[in-house]
């Protein structure tokens, strides 16, 4: 099974000509080695205790004691001799796995051990650098630097490029690949128009036009909401609605604004960890937040939080850095040099945020519906947030350092349910089932105290075994009861703990204790509004309601417990100073204040205390091994640290000595408006993706947009799309399809598809019925009856009203698991996981949607109306649609089969006046429907 | 023909299609894979095969020779008991009522059992049928009379507990989403045999889609063309196949003639690959328009069809879509994949209850589901098509105490240790039962059978080595049998 792992490398890196002296590890050897041998020899196999993946192991001595490399020796090395041997129990590959290497493959490799077997790391993983071109077979074509590389590959190739795409062509693709929308034909005539006079200040100023515009937001942040796995809904069984459109609003805001990359990539995964962050900054971080939820009864939410943890890891390393991180997660890199240990070091710096899987997408942020309170929102959140973290810093301080504290062992026990018992470790134990509600009661001989603590245990010590079923306590009494058998409550003050987190606010009013899981050892004070002063005989009386549960009624109580009490005067003098009063007066008012203002609860990143991560055995979470500390790896420049975090990683990631960020994310605009990536595979640049078709271009490209355009999205976008190479036309000789389908070489220009939505946009343009309304919750355009039906969930898909039914394609609510049908159709992904390519296909199904759906047939009718109004003669009307939808003035031709469409359609439809009836108001309008609809079902209109 | 020959020659003959239309017609999508292919032959080593970017869903030959052409996957969302339908347990009577002994109860994890609940015994009789002698409750007397034509395996076992997940696990593989499922990995391998219509097709009964979403009929990494196309029983069946009000099918048939023109014109003059694609792909959705509305049509059958069956005309139901899964084998759909929900047998409430709702589902699924298996006999289908019917995980012996306390109904939580499915037709065993339970029909024991030897089998069953079956995706050559889960083999003892 060895053989065929990276296909792609070999047809597409051409093999140098055995002449050819010097030997390129990347170019020549690695390609070899990832297609033959690193399946068996690599980081999840090193068979022989070879692995061709690291070169130490490379280069060390093997199970055989043969060393496989001997540098300088190819006589000496193993490997020539096995590839080279007859014997079929000797010879690489093994026969069962393939044929022997062809004998010039083994020349090279021998000439590559010969030269000293150079090791070069992984084309992607070393820094970017500027080859310079310096002879071009024409100085005057290109426009800006990056033609000239163009220029020199094809000069290698001896193709010319194509001649330019004339006005209104480049107008069609300029327009919609910024904004996503066709120009407006009043547009289209002043760009001829001055292109007659200046075509290079002419397009310039179309290009800022479009820049500015505030459409091309919407069209950069579909691209983003892939990689987001953005969706209107947790996912799994019940998909219940989740708010966090605010999100999509943040995203269209930082494109239209031209946010830097580097900014745009920090705020987004760690925008809550900048000091004071703005709520802009907080808001970005619902990138992560767009995990699935799974809210099935009876479902673990550890296991679903891990998978979140792991989807963010992977996510993270799909978006930015194209690497295929996930495959880390059970072992180490099959073919990238990426140790096991170091998925989970990466995945550290994700592991502390508060989030648990819970239904009510606990952590997050209030987002105001009017935007001018955003600011202030955010704020009293996280003044809130820090005043509580202050009034129980006192006590712990108090507890931890300051407080002896005795045991309070009861001797009487009355449970509700199962049974109590004093284990072993001198600890409260329970034993039985324990449903939602049940009751812990037990009393002993009252001491006097002034502050009571609970101490909540994990049932296995070992905590590598943790996180277990949580453990929480909804409602506490503590009485005392005198011998008489007089009842008196104990009026309690306050509540310190280990920490204040989780989403029940701990209080005297209680939820002490840890949920959904338990996740070690926890501590609660309780201090009595006075201290307590027992008569002789008073027991002491304490009741533990534990009425929570998870999703599924899985009870959540307490286990294993311990409780001690100090009579310490601290605790009441404490508790009862009036600054702490008014600290606690100012954090009621302040959390009173944010009631008032309404809003949406959006979920965010928040972190909390930080978690132990341990790597996983195999990937298996049921399996925890050794703790690790955050860290990047050491491929790229690991740096390990247990002060690390998010914000840290962030801003490794944008620094300058990241080798990918940059490639990744011009190769991702340049795929936009190419149709394909300089880097096919933009989901993965490692050994396992297919390379650069021209890395001089690619490292150019990443250059000049991290240094000299300051990471500007706008920047780079502007200079490729006033390119020579981005400008040719179109059109392509049979001859050069054959020898270049994909358009890899760029001898001509970009004709793409349009993407899901952009057809549905194009189409309520063109129709000149599309809403330019921006922002807010996502709409509900018409769609066919009995789509949803998820289960136990009784959401309905209510059809929008006004011109929330055509809005742009962005808004539309996304299902997770029944999205928009006609987008699925035209290849939007379901937004399950992060989708860093949309790959497009070519169904019966588009026809049937762009041919039949309402909403084109609406589209057709508002079109037709159009072209009915611009002119009284039939040619001028279908011209006025061609240059709508296409930009393209018709042929006389096509006008031609056009006409005669019409004709035909209006003398039918006036022999059926009904059927016209049911289209538009006479026989004449409703062929013209008909014929505004085959102009939307044209192929230019479906590409760009 | 002998297996070299056969595969020598569905080698000449993929390489001499593809190559064909690849010079002619590829430019973007699938090209690439292809092109990958054009320096090895149509299946690599490594099971990696290439396909017609232009027609996606023309038939292909598997890398063997096979049995099963089609398949229809009977898939019972929920996961019906086992203790109430097949595996019968004579020992799990003995111990009704009694509390469940705490070995059972270590180390496991539950939905929604808690502390200590009661053991249940089977709540229906059971007797033996047919020569196999196979045990079958009273709940299925139709289905009773076909065990003969059936293979058991009653030593199912999955990993995963909750219904989206195991749902997930067993259409794709994976408990996690973003893998394909089976039938986008048949219709990528075999194509289909009708380019008229979709050749994944999924239908659904009882109400609800199933726990996982459309995700279980996705096409995960593959291309987006080989998932699964949801038909509907109200309105089309296949979203917006009929013309828009107005438009009569001469009229479409004239614009589709303008349309065509203008779009070989731009053919021509472009030279874009991808628009003679679309051209083709307008005028199979035309046919499609009419071929997927007669299959839908079930209105031809005769009475008799329809009384074996059970259909109700115009509603949607279990029975309608049996009938329909037979009308659209017929035609050459590669995978058809019903869903029936509602077997979630907790006892919480009446309709999901063993002594409520279960018994309603089982009167739903039984006449149909033995017609189905009757009704492809007699016409010769049953052959080279199978069918598979299961649940996602089975059901505990013991009674479910939801949040610690008594239900007000009988039921049992899930359980992942031990379930039932049965196959019938293409490539399987008929008459047999493969693998038990322990004596309560708690854990799978004897010859156990994980999902993913499962799908080992039906990869089998269709043609493919399931190890060399791959596409390369996140890194890695991608099966359907999880590349992280190894051990996987096929399940020899069920193959005829």
């Amino acid at each position: 099974m060895m053989r065929f792992y990276a296909p792609l490398l070999i047809s597409l890196v051409s093999l140098p000509a055995l002449g050819e002296s010097r030997v390129e590890f990347n170019r020549d050897i690695r390609p070899i080695l990832t297609k033959e041998c690193t399946a068996c020899h690599g980081g999840v196999k090193s068979a022989g205790g070879i692995s061709f993946v690291f070169r130490d192991l490379a280069l060390s001595k093997g199970k055989s004691g043969k060393t496989a490399i001997v540098p300088e020796k190819p006589e000496s090395s193993e490997m020539i001799r096995r590839l080279r041997n007859q014997d079929p129990d000797e010879v690489m590959p093994k026969p069962k796995h393939g044929p022997p290497l062809p004998e010039a493959q083994i020349a090279l490799i021998e000439r590559w051990i010969q030269k000293g077997a150079e090791w070069q790391e992984h084309w992607s993983f070393v820094l970017p650098k500027e080859s310079p071109v310096t002879k071009l077979s024409n100085e005057s074509w290109p426009s800006v630097p990056l033609d000239r590389y163009v220029l020199q590959h094809l000069d290698q190739k001896k193709i010319h490029p194509s001649p330019e795409a004339d006005p209104a062509e480049w107008l069609r693709r300029v327009s919609l690949d910024l904004t996503g929308l066709p120009p407006a034909i009043e547009e289209l005539d002043a760009f001829k128009k001055a292109c007659a006079v200046d075509p290079k200040t002419a397009r310039e100023h179309a290009v800022d036009g479009l820049l500015a515009s505030p459409h091309l937001g919407e069209r950069w942040a579909v691209v983003w909401l892939d990689l987001a796995r953005y969706s209107d809904t947790f996912g799994f069984e019940k998909d219940p609605a989740r708010t966090v459109w605010p999100y999509r609003d943040w995203l269209i805001r930082a494109f239209n604004a031209d946010m830097p990359y580097n900014q745009f990539t920090i705020e987004q995964l760690a925008g809550d960890l900048l000091p004071n962050p703005t709520a802009e900054q907080r808001l970005a971080t619902a990138f992560h937040r767009n995990t699935q939820n799974n809210t099935e009864g009876g479902t673990d939410d550890e296991e679903f939080r891990v998978a979140a943890v792991i989807d963010r890891v992977n996510t993270t390393w799909t978006t930015w850095q194209a690497t295929t991180f996930g495959c880390v997660q059970c072992h180490s890199h099959p073919y990238d040099p990426i140790q096991h240990d170091e998925f989970y070091q990466f995945m550290s710096f994700f592991d502390n945020t508060e989030d648990h899987d819970l239904d009510d997408d606990y952590p997050t942020m209030h987002v105001p519906d009017d935007a001018r309170l955003a600011e202030k929102a955010s704020r009293l959140e996280l003044q809130i947030r820090k005043l509580r973290d202050e009034l129980n810093q006192t006590g712990r301080t108090l507890a931890e350092e300051k407080t002896q504290w005795q045991p309070f062992v009861p001797d009487a026990f009355k449970p509700s349910h199962g049974k109590l018992l004093i284990g072993d470790d001198g600890k409260i134990h329970t034993q039985g089932t324990l449903p939602v509600g049940a009751v812990h009661e037990l009393s002993g001989p009252a001491p006097q105290f002034q502050a009571l603590r609970i101490g909540i245990f994990p049932e296995n010590d070992n905590p590598a075994k943790w996180p277990e079923r949580g453990s929480l306590i909804s409602k506490l009494d503590v009485n005392l009861v005198s011998a008489s058998g007089e009842k008196h409550a104990i009026a309690l003050k306050e509540v310190f703990a280990d920490q204040v987190s989780g989403p029940f606010p701990i209080g005297p009013d209680c939820n002490l204790g840890d949920y959904p899981k338990l996740h070690g050892p926890r501590w609660f004070v309780v201090v009595p509004d006075q201290p307590v002063v027992p008569k002789d005989g008073d027991r002491l009386e304490i009741r533990m309601l534990q009425k929570a549960s998870t999703s599924g009624e899985q009870a959540t109580p307490v286990r294993r417990f311990a409780l001690d009490v100090s009579n310490q005067g601290e605790w009441q003098k404490v508790t009862h100073q009036p600054e702490r009063l008014k600290t606690w007066e100012e954090h009621t008012r302040l959390s009173k204040e944010l009631q008032e203002i309404k809003g949406a609860k959006v979920p965010v990143m928040v972190e909390g205390p930080k978690r132990q991560t341990r790597v996983f055995a195999r990937g298996n979470r049921m399996n925890k091994e050794q703790v690790v500390n955050p860290g990047i790896p050491k491929i790229f420049g690991g740096q390990t640290g247990e002060g690390m975090n998010r914000l840290d990683m962030a801003r490794w990631l944008v620094s300058d000595n990241n080798p990918l960020t940059a490639r990744v994310m011009v190769n991702r605009l340049w795929a936009q408006l190419f149709g394909v990536g300089i880097v096919k595979t933009q989901e993965d640049f490692g050994t396992s993706g297919t390379p650069p078709s021209d890395q001089a271009l690619l490292d150019h490209l990443a250059l000049r947009f991290q240094h000299d355009y300051k990471w500007s999205m706008k920047a780079m976008l502007r200079e490729i799309v006033l390119s020579s190479t981005y400008r040719q036309a179109h059109n392509a000789s049979k001859d050069l399809i054959e020898r270049d389908p994909e358009n890899r070489l760029l001898a001509r220009g970009p004709r793409v598809r349009l993407s899901a939505e952009m057809v549905r946009d194009q189409a309520l343009s063109a129709a000149g019925i599309l809403s330019g309304k921006m922002f807010g919750p996502s709409v509900f355009p018409p769609q066919p009856e009995s789509i949803w039906s998820s289960v136990y969930n009784g959401a309905k898909w209510k059809e929008s009203q006004g011109e929330d039914r055509v809005r742009r394609g962005i808004y539309t609510y996304h299902k997770r698991t029944s999205p928009y049908p006609s987008f699925l159709t035209f290849d939007s992904p379901s937004r399950d996981l992060c989708t860093a390519r949309r790959i497009d296909s070519n169904t019966p199904l588009q026809a049937l949607v762009t041919m039949n759906d309402p909403a084109y047939i609406e589209a057709a009718q508002g079109l037709a109306k159009r072209m009915k109004e611009n002119s009284s003669v039939l040619d001028g009307q279908l011209r006025r649609g061609m240059l709508l939808v296409t930009q393209q003035e018709p042929p006389a031709d096509v006008l031609a089969v056009l006409a005669d469409l019409y004709r035909d359609a209006a003398s039918a439809y006036k022999q059926t006046p009904d059927a016209a009836a049911k289209l538009a108001d006479s026989p004449e309008a409703a062929a013209m429907v008909l014929v505004a609809n085959t102009i939307l079902n044209l192929d230019s209109a479906l590409t760009r | 023909m002998k297996p070299e020959q056969f595969m020598r020659l569905q080698h000449a003959e993929l390489e001499h299609l593809t190559r064909r239309h690849f010079l002619s017609k590829c430019t973007t999508g699938l090209g690439a894979m292809w092109l990958a292919g054009m320096t090895g032959r149509a299946w690599g080593n490594a099971g990696v095969l290439k396909k017609d970017p232009a027609n996606p869903l023309i038939p292909s030959v598997p890398q063997f020779a096979a049995k099963a052409k089609r398949v229809i996957y009977l898939h019972m969302a929920g996961a019906p008991s086992q203790h109430e339908l097949f595996d019968y347990k004579p020992e799990l009577k003995k111990l009704n009522g009694q509390e469940c002994p705490k070995e059972f109860l270590e180390g496991k994890q539950f939905a929604f059992i808690q502390g200590v609940p009661k053991m249940l015994g089977p709540q229906y009789e059971f007797q033996q049928y047919g020569k196999s002698g196979t045990w079958v409750s009273d709940r299925l007397p139709h289905f009773s009379s076909v065990v003969d034509d059936v293979c058991f395996i009653k030593s199912m076992y999955t990993d995963q507990f909750n219904h989206g997940p195991a749902q997930l696990l067993v259409h794709t593989g994976t408990q996690n989403l973003g893998a394909p499922s089976i039938g986008a990995w048949a219709t990528y391998g075999l194509g289909s045999e009708n380019q008229n219509l979709p050749g994944y097709i999924v239908l659904t009964s009882g109400g609800k889609n199933p726990d996982a979403g459309k995700s279980v009929w996705g096409s995960g990494y593959l291309p987006s063309v080989y998932q699964g196309v949801q038909c509907r029983s109200e309105g089309d069946p296949v979203l917006y196949l009929s013309d828009p009000a107005g438009v009569s099918r001469a009229m479409r048939r004239r614009s589709l003639d303008a349309l065509d023109r203008i779009n070989q014109k731009i053919a021509t003059e472009v030279g874009d690959p991808e628009t003679v694609t679309r051209i083709a792909q307008y005028e199979m959705a035309y046919r499609m328009q009419a071929s997927a509305t007669d299959a839908f049509d079930i209105k031809q059958e005769s009475e008799s069809t329809h009384a074996m069956y059970g259909t109700q005309l115009g509603k949607e139901s279990f029975a309608n879509n049996c009938l329909l899964a037979r009308r659209l084998a017929e035609r050459g759909v590669r995978y058809i994949q019903l869903f029936h929900w509602g077997w979630d047998s907790h006892g919480a409430g009446a309709n999901e209850a063993l002594n409520g709702g279960f018994k309603d589902r089982c009167k739903e699924v039984d006449q149909p589901m033995t017609a189905l298996l009757k009704d492809l006999k007699q016409r010769g289908l049953l052959e080279d098509t199978l069918v598979v019917w299961g649940g996602e995980f089975g059901r505990t012996p013991m009674l479910e105490n939801r949040g610690g306390n008594d239900n007000k109904f009988i039921g049992r939580d899930h359980n992942p240790g031990g379930f039932t499915i049965w196959m019938a037709g293409g490539g399987v065993k008929p008459g047999i039962s493969y693998g038990e339970t322990d004596p309560i029909g708690y854990e799978a024991t004897i010859d156990k059978v994980s999902l993913h030897d499962l799908h080992a089998t039906l990869m089998h069953l269709m043609g493919f080595d399931h190890e060399r079956f791959t596409f390369m995706a996140n890194g890695a050559p991608q099966r359907l049998t999880n590349i992280t889960k190894p051990g996987t083999k096929v399940v020899k003892g069920v193959l005829s």
